[in-house]
């Protein structure tokens, strides 16, 4: 019996001991537990916050590499231009791209579909600009992106977290502003960017578009973001005269033109890209010096004088020294533009390097670039060029910077520069002729060395007097379409609230 | 009498036993408070800290946001109401009025290293609104920010004074020689030079490449701003608890203007 009650004080004891340590030990646990959590929690937090601002940042840029990849690809003389990559997809360059003619390019995850992508993340500022509905009722393109294109989808590389970018036309009532200041913020009228303001009238200068992108983020973060851009045009001579002939006191132009052809004309009188008459009119020659004056006149038979008309009575030639800018009066300046449109070019031919004596190019080399009215090029030979019997059209800018030898069985409706040698021959039959305006500059001599100073060198035309075709019309509307572009220039940027 | 009850009085503790308890409870209560309560000035500063980061986080992403969109409109927009867009995309002072402008760091009073004025139309969707001035100003240490219509012929920064409200508390950037000391001893990193940070740094466009804009010459000009590099310094309101130190953060960004100009 004493040693059962002996054993039940120690038990007692043992118990109560046990009891406080456990208390204690749960105390103080709890306490370390209230700390950590409390460190873990600020901590937490805090990353949050820096991941925040990071994805924020990085949804930010990486819409902005929406609106970079749609620019550039409208550029033509970019590789993966829509033009190239994408037929379709836009109209073609020079052509208005209407108002409920929306583009899409799309930027797929790895484990996303091209098709779903709208319905995913759907487009919904297009109705806040255009109207309610105006979506739906829209023609709709898309093409992949780069990243989804070969060679880019064949590398193991996340591109951008873009989305979708979109490219569509703008009007006053999409961008509420009143261009015209008439009260009525028009909505179906394409704009403009005549180089320094929005215009409703196409013939001010290239379309505005409008390239909005969104990008989504893994995490949920979506930016949208929109840039109105426009193509920047190189800046080219002045076009006073259907035929502009360069020459300096020092050389003087060579001149003549056919004889026995009484339809052959230079004129002045300005055309529409149908052959209307516009009722502006410039000069049917323009050269630099009296002297040069003297010497076309002479150099066009007597009776077909009176065909060479436009802003001064029949023959209408003219110095345009005083009105021409000075920045292009000299060989290195207009050799330094033709250099700026070789940059910029659609097509050079022959490619690499320019070698002297200059390579002769025929007309089959133009064939395979299927320009028309709906694909005007710039096209740069660097060499001589013979469209003997080539018997298509051209279209767009056609720079020579050796001898172009014309035929009248062509059609080159555009700009035609003949800058390098200067020398333009033709003696052959048809009826066709050049619409736009065409200038023709000596800069350099025939090893290919720049003429020295400020001197012009003298331009020669040498039509033979049997050639036939209708001759030279000035249009604004053509010079207009075939005005080569160096860059889309952003207009603006903002970022759309959501 | 039971064994049971016979024996119960020795069941009890000793005084002995009793006061070693109580004394060893209250050794480990007392060590267990302490904990705590550095525990608790510590979450305190902390949260302090962390409220004063969020604050300037929010701060910074607003300005980022602002700068990059600085311009909007830009002046192509045509029409002859100039309340409809942006004439430049920051605005200056004094002398708005005239096309002269005037020099960062030299003759201009804003845009400057604690004050920034950004002519942009926040809200382009809504077809009444008009472009305005925003305008960050540092005032002590508290970073304001107000924004006001945009009045031709007015000037933005007597404009937008009236407007001004706090932004974020504590802004440190532009603090006295001794202030800047304690701040390094903490920070060694902080206050490279010794110096006031400036909260707006400014690169222009030069035609060439771009500089910081007291660097540019000639282009050196509100016209010109391209990159505003945003550096902001936030202390808690309290120094640290426990050592007693200020608590700082410093959180950097860059807005890009891409808006013509």
């Amino acid at each position: 019996m004493q040693v059962e009650i002996k054993a039940r004080r120690i038990n007692r004891k043992r118990r109560t001991d046990e009891g406080i340590a456990l208390l204690i030990s749960i105390f103080v646990l709890l306490l370390i537990s209230v700390v950590a959590i409390a460190l873990v929690v600020s901590s937490g937090t805090e990353s949050a916050l820096a991941g925040n601002y990071r994805s924020s940042t990085g949804v930010y840029y990486a819409a902005l590499s929406g609106l970079e990849e749609a620019r550039g690809r409208l550029l033509a003389k970019n590789p993966d231009s829509f033009t190239t990559t994408a037929p379709g997809f836009l109209p073609s360059p020079g052509t208005t791209l209407a108002i409920g003619s929306v583009a899409y390019v799309l930027n797929p995850g790895p484990t996303e579909v091209a098709a779903n992508l709208l319905t995913t993340y759907p487009d919904t500022e297009y109705d806040n600009e255009f109207g309610g509905g105006s979506l739906a009722g829209a023609t709709v393109t898309t093409t992949n992106s780069v990243w989804n294109r070969s060679p880019l989808n064949g590398l193991n590389i996340p591109g951008p977290l873009y989305k979708w970018a979109r490219i569509n036309a703008v009007s006053e009532k999409s961008l509420n502003i009143d261009v015209d200041a008439d009260g009525n913020p028009d909505s179906l009228t394409p704009l403009y960017y005549d180089g320094a303001h929005f215009s409703n009238n196409p013939s001010v200068g290239p379309q505005v578009l409008e390239i909005t992108s969104l990008a989504a983020l893994p995490n949920g973060s979506q930016k949208l973001v929109q840039y109105l851009a426009a193509p920047v045009p190189i800046t080219l001579p002045p076009f006073l005269g259907a035929l502009t002939l360069s020459g300096s006191p020092a050389n003087g132009v060579a001149f003549h033109a056919p004889a026995s052809n009484s339809f052959y004309a230079v004129k002045g009188n300005d055309q529409d890209c149908n052959g209307t008459l516009t009722g502006l009119n410039y000069l049917a020659v323009g050269v630099f010096t009296n002297a040069d004056m003297n010497a076309v006149i002479n150099g066009i038979p007597p009776a077909v004088r009176a065909s060479y008309t436009g802003f001064n009575s029949a023959p209408d030639v003219a110095n345009i020294a005083p009105a021409f800018p000075a920045s292009l009066e000299a060989p290195s300046q207009l050799d330094a533009l033709a250099q700026t449109i070789a940059q910029y070019a659609d097509v050079t031919i022959p490619s690499g390097p320019i070698t002297y004596p200059l390579p002769t190019v025929t007309g089959s080399a133009l064939t395979p670039l299927g320009m028309s009215s709906t694909n005007l090029l710039t096209v740069v030979v660097n060499g001589n060029l013979d469209i003997s019997n080539w018997s298509n059209d051209g279209y767009g800018l056609l720079l020579v910077i050796g001898k172009f030898t014309y035929d009248p069985d062509t059609t080159w409706n555009g700009i035609i520069l003949v800058i390098g040698q200067g020398q333009v021959d033709g003696s052959h039959a048809q009826f066709k002729q050049i619409n736009g305006a065409m200038l023709v500059a000596k800069t350099r001599d025939s090893l290919g060395n720049l003429l020295p100073g400020s001197n012009l060198g003298g331009a020669s035309v040498q039509f033979s007097d049997s050639m036939q075709g209708y001759g030279v019309r000035h249009s604004d509307c053509w010079i207009q379409k075939s005005q080569p572009s160096s860059n889309f220039k952003i207009l603006s940027f903002h970022e759309i609230s959501q | 009498m039971s064994p049971a009850s016979r024996n119960s009085p020795q069941l009890g503790f000793t005084l002995i036993e009793l006061i070693t308890a109580l004394g060893i409870f209250l050794l480990v209560c007392a060590a267990a408070f302490t904990l705590l309560a550095s525990s608790q000035q510590r979450y305190q500063t902390e949260s302090q800290v962390l409220n004063s980061f969020q604050e300037a986080r929010l701060a910074l992403d607003q300005i980022v946001r602002d700068v990059n969109d600085a311009g909007y409109p830009p002046p192509t927009y045509a029409g002859t109401d100039p309340t409809k867009f942006a004439s430049t995309p920051f605005a200056w002072s004094p002398n708005y009025t005239v096309p002269t402008t005037c020099t960062i760091d030299g003759s201009c009073i804003t845009p400057g290293d604690f004050d920034i004025i950004i002519e942009t139309n926040p809200t382009p969707q809504d077809p009444a609104s008009q472009v305005q001035w925003i305008r960050y100003q540092l005032q002590g240490t508290t970073l304001m920010r107000g924004a006001a219509l945009k009045q031709p012929g007015n000037d933005p920064a007597i404009d937008t004074a009236a407007f001004l409200a706090p932004l974020v508390q504590n802004v440190v950037n532009n603090s006295s020689a001794t202030q800047i000391a304690q701040f390094q001893a903490a920070y060694p990193g902080m206050f490279p030079t010794g110096n006031p940070v400036p909260i707006f740094s400014y690169t222009c466009d030069t035609g060439n490449v771009p500089l910081a804009c007291p660097a540019a010459g000639t282009n050196n000009s509100p016209a010109n701003i391209r990159d505003v590099v945003v550096t902001l310094i936030v202390a808690a309101p309290l120094p640290d608890a426990t050592t007693g130190q200020p608590r700082i953060v410093q959180l950097v960004g860059r807005g890009r203007r891409i808006n013509p100009n």
